[in-house]
């Protein structure tokens, strides 16, 4: 019966198949062809004479002895001490997850079994702070954190992300909530609990896809971000995206756009092996927040 | 085991008023039915009783201790719920360890508590199973086996059966009953279904927005019913009310006239009697007039007239026939009858 209803005239089947194909070529070009690139040299990839020297490498092939070379990752690496961003970065996003989660989590949980009126007009604030620019509350922190001499610092950089992701946590996280019946907690609490042994055993085991998902979200807007670490963050405690970012903006010096190219690609992978691994959460977490929430 | 006291309990959000002065006293082991239409305050008063809500005015006494202020898990009630609230990453035999988890106790008595529990509740081949992967009976008992896997002093059911289809609502109604025989502990059930609380209560509540209205065992308030909103919720069909005039003990009303009624009272009154109490006659009788309707019921036949704006019915033999408009007769002895006044509803005792 299945195969009755699956079945499509093969024009139509050859059309499709040829549209994924030209979607998926078009999605992961860029992509492989940067991951490509970052082991040729800079007169490869950017090669005026030819396009396709940025495949074969005849230039680095010249300089190393070989098409593929180590160069571009040891000069960002070593050279530029882009482990330094990285670890920055791990701190950063680490602590955002954390501090956001746990908010998120206390906060949407409250809100969500709260009766009372204000909490809808607490979701539609936090609603409008969520619209708003990211560079909105970075100029308006800048000079007071100036003043208090906090500039540059990493948790300075992580209070302002928790506060810009703080509502999209808060309202995920609600939405979730309000998918799991009040019972729940009620059963937890006539079997025994407290109100917080109640939400720990019975409600957070099945929040647990709604917390990986918004968690991961989070994840995602404090590795990605740029507006807010580029201002706040001094040269030192750069986090990776204003570090690649300052790699591309010093193109005199031959080879350090490289670095860039090299950074890019170690910045893709961690995020690569992080949706695989969770991507059944996500989707589950996604479709039951969507659907109930 | 315990005595449970409700002095004065009342529930009021606001202006609204959910309970109104509840007052009563329940002996220990009894199996007490909140009974009443939806929105009349019976969750409520289960609710308060289990302290998922605050008593605005009132004291609920758990033997000899105050509980009013106390939370949930220090009352030492357990409860049931409508949607069972099972803990859906838990299998079935963890369900039903998980009070027993939480309130410490010793971990070598688990499993011989929980294998007691499951065995009263017959879930012994489901322990492994998650609640997703089993039928809404099962899952109701498996919210029972948690509630009665350590004693405590006080059951709440709220509405348990609601969910079930009607075949299982009756196998597991019987199996609560016989649960709570066996295990004498003082239960208060809510339900919506008059037949369900006939059949288990020791006790029956009926409510109405927010009142009690009576509270008799089944048997009073099926014969006895003090006002007309229980003499119409209670019994299927319910009881027939017919409005007219009391004058010298004859009753007359709109196609019907009942004599000899032992009362001094006259003026505005409303005549009930059941269905089955009643019967169909060929000449004479109290009823003479067209008839509205006839329903085949298998066991029996309804009649039914339409008398002043009420519909009256009466049983009768299931091979009765007559066709709708025929003038059909029937006879409501003086001794069935039960008077209410007509304006506040209360009943006029004849005794």
């Amino acid at each position: 019966m299945s195969d009755l209803a699956n079945r499509k005239p093969l024009p139509l089947a050859l059309l499709s198949a040829v549209f994924v194909l030209c979607w998926l070529v078009i999605a992961a070009f860029p992509f492989l062809w940067t991951m490509w690139g970052s082991f040729k040299v800079e007169g490869d990839f950017f090669s005026r004479a030819d396009w396709m020297n940025a495949i074969t490498g005849p230039v680095t092939e010249r300089q190393y002895g070989s098409p593929f070379t180590l160069a571009g990752y040891e000069g960002a690496w070593v050279q530029q001490e882009f482990w330094r961003a990285v670890v920055n970065t791990a701190i950063v996003t680490v602590f955002v997850v954390l501090i956001s989660l746990t908010l998120g989590t206390l906060g949407g949980y409250a809100l969500a079994r709260s009766g009372f009126r204000y909490t809808f007009w607490l979701l539609m604030a936090a609603l409008v702070f969520r619209a708003m620019p990211h560079v909105t509350l970075v100029s308006g922190y800048l000079l007071p954190f100036f003043q208090l001499n906090v500039w540059g610092y990493l948790p300075t950089t992580i209070i302002v992300l928790v506060a810009i992701n703080q509502p999209f946590t808060l309202w995920m996280l609600h939405s979730f909530f309000l998918s799991i019946p009040k019972d729940l907690d009620e059963a937890a609490m006539v079997d025994g609990c407290t109100r917080f042994q109640a939400f720990r055993l019975a409600i957070i085991p099945v929040m647990w896809p709604g917390v990986v998902t918004t968690g991961l979200f989070s994840f995602l807007l404090a590795y990605n971000d740029f507006t807010v670490t580029s201002m706040l963050l001094s040269q030192e405690n750069a986090t990776m995206i204003p570090k690649i970012n300052s790699f591309l903006g010093s193109t005199q010096e031959e080879g350090k756009v490289m670095y860039a190219v090299a950074a890019v690609v170690s910045a893709i992978v961690p995020l690569f092996v992080l949706i695989l691994f969770f991507q059944r959460q996500i989707v589950s977490g996604l479709t039951a927040g969507a659907v109930k929430g | 085991m315990a005595r449970l006291q409700l002095k004065n309990v009342n529930k009021r959000w606001g202006s609204f008023v959910g309970v109104d002065n509840f007052d009563l006293d329940i002996a220990d082991q009894e199996f007490l039915v909140l009974l009443g239409p939806s929105g009349c305050g019976k969750s409520t008063t289960m609710r308060m009783i289990a302290g998922l809500e605050d008593v605005t005015d009132g004291e609920i006494w758990l033997g000899d201790r105050m509980v009013n202020d106390l939370e949930p898990k220090d009352r030492d009630i357990s409860m049931v719920f409508q949607s069972y609230g099972l803990y859906p990453n838990l299998s079935v035999y963890e369900n039903i360890r998980f009070p027993l988890r939480v309130r410490k106790v010793p971990k070598e008595k688990h499993h011989e508590m929980v294998m007691k529990a499951v065995e009263m509740v017959e879930l012994a081949d489901f322990m492994d199973r998650r609640p997703a992967e089993l039928s809404g009976g099962q899952r109701q008992r498996v919210a029972l086996g948690r509630a009665i896997v350590r004693k405590p002093t006080v059951f709440l059911m709220d509405e348990p059966l609601s969910n079930l289809d009607a075949k299982l609502r009756v196998s597991t109604r019987a199996q609560i009953k016989n649960l709570q025989s066996k295990l004498k502990t003082t239960t208060v059930y809510v339900t919506h279904d008059q037949i369900e609380a006939m059949t288990l209560a020791d006790r029956v509540v009926v409510m109405n927005r927010g009142r009690i209205q009576q509270v008799g065992t089944p048997t009073e308030i099926y014969d006895w019913p003090a006002n007309t909103f229980v003499a119409s919720f209670i019994g299927s069909p319910a009881m027939n009310l017919v409005e007219g005039r009391l004058d010298g003990g004859t009753f007359t009303g709109d196609g019907i006239r009942v004599e000899g009624l032992p009362t001094a009272t006259s003026g505005k009154v409303t005549l009930g009697f059941r269905a089955e109490d009643a019967e169909i006659v060929p000449e004479g009788g109290e009823i003479a007039a067209p008839m509205y309707s006839i329903e085949l019921l298998g066991e029996a036949s309804m009649i039914t007239w339409r008398l002043g704006g009420a519909l009256v019915s009466v049983k009768t033999a299931k091979d009765f026939r007559a066709e709708i408009g025929d003038t059909v007769r029937a006879r409501i002895p003086a001794r069935i009858c039960h008077l209410f006044d007509t304006a506040t509803g209360q009943r006029i005792d004849t005794k």
